[in-house]
């Protein structure tokens, strides 16, 4: 896995064809055919994004001679899914006690407690 | 989620926002000043019993996070930008009590957690209501990242059920 897992998957991520790619994956393996049919696009194109996600370690080949099917690797998403996660859980409790908060201050409540 | 006209929304940002019900002043002041940011700042559960402003460029916010379990996270923001009442911006990170930057696996989170991250907030006014915007950023960004202007926030969330099975 690469030294900077955040880094690497948010730069796969950065890009509509490689989420479509993870969003198909998601669902079972395909090969490489079957990931290029849905976008208009050559097969080196979609080889390419592959790679970057390869790179990322978000996707890996079988070893089936010329199919090489692609399967998703869920590690580094929840690495990232973890990040995002923490800061909503951080954002929606604080942001829920400032309203309340402001609230009680509007009312001529409890300002000076506390 | 990220804001589709901004050019760097393609970098690794996440922007959360709300309309609260109170004038601009009276909101920035609860984000600027500790004994009021003591009352609300933390996830659901948790207190603050530490919180320190130096409200000034350059100047440190110091806080201290305690769980419902009892376990205490100290983190820390520098302040890079100050504009009263409309927007401020810090570098923040994970911090010990002695306000030192420490790594996320000082708390038992993943090593490849960001050290810093830029955190920038903007406080709009709404005739009597703010609307807050909270933009976080990790510094420095990802080498390609500004490929795109939006959606890992939405594949985070389309995966999310495959990840709980994986």
């Amino acid at each position: 896995m690469p030294t900077d897992t955040l880094d690497s998957t948010f730069a796969a991520l950065a890009d509509p064809t490689r989420r479509a790619i993870l969003a198909r994956l998601s669902s079972g393996e395909a090969t490489v055919t079957e990931l290029a049919e849905p976008f208009e696009m050559t097969l080196p194109a979609v080889s390419k994004h592959l790679k970057v996600l390869e790179r990322a370690g978000l996707v890996s080949r079988g070893r089936v001679a010329q199919s090489r099917p692609c399967r998703l690797e869920a590690a580094p998403l929840r690495e990232a899914a973890d990040w995002v996660e923490s800061y909503r859980r951080f954002w929606d409790g604080s942001f829920d006690r400032l309203e309340d908060y402001l609230r009680d201050l509007q009312e001529g409540g409890d300002d000076e407690r506390g | 989620m990220t804001n589709g006209d901004d050019p760097d929304a393609g970098r690794r940002a996440l922007e959360v926002t709300r309309v609260f019900a109170a004038p601009r002043e009276l909101v920035f002041r609860a984000w600027t000043e500790p004994e009021r940011l003591k009352r609300w700042w933390g996830p659901e559960g948790f207190t603050t019993p530490f919180c320190a402003v130096d409200l000034r460029e350059g100047g440190v916010f110091h806080y201290c996070m305690r769980s419902p379990e009892g376990h205490d996270t100290w983190g820390r923001g520098v302040f890079r930008e100050i504009i009263v009442p409309e927007r401020l911006v810090l570098v923040t990170s994970f911090a010990d009590a002695e306000g030192n930057v420490v790594p996320a696996t000082y708390y038992g989170l993943g090593p490849d957690w960001p050290l810093e991250s830029l955190m920038s907030v903007t406080f709009e006014e709404l005739s009597g209501a703010t609307r807050v915007a909270v933009r976080l950023e990790c510094v420095p960004p990802g080498p390609d990242g500004d490929g795109t202007r939006r959606g890992w926030v939405e594949i985070l969330d389309g995966l999310a059920e495959y990840l709980a099975k994986a």
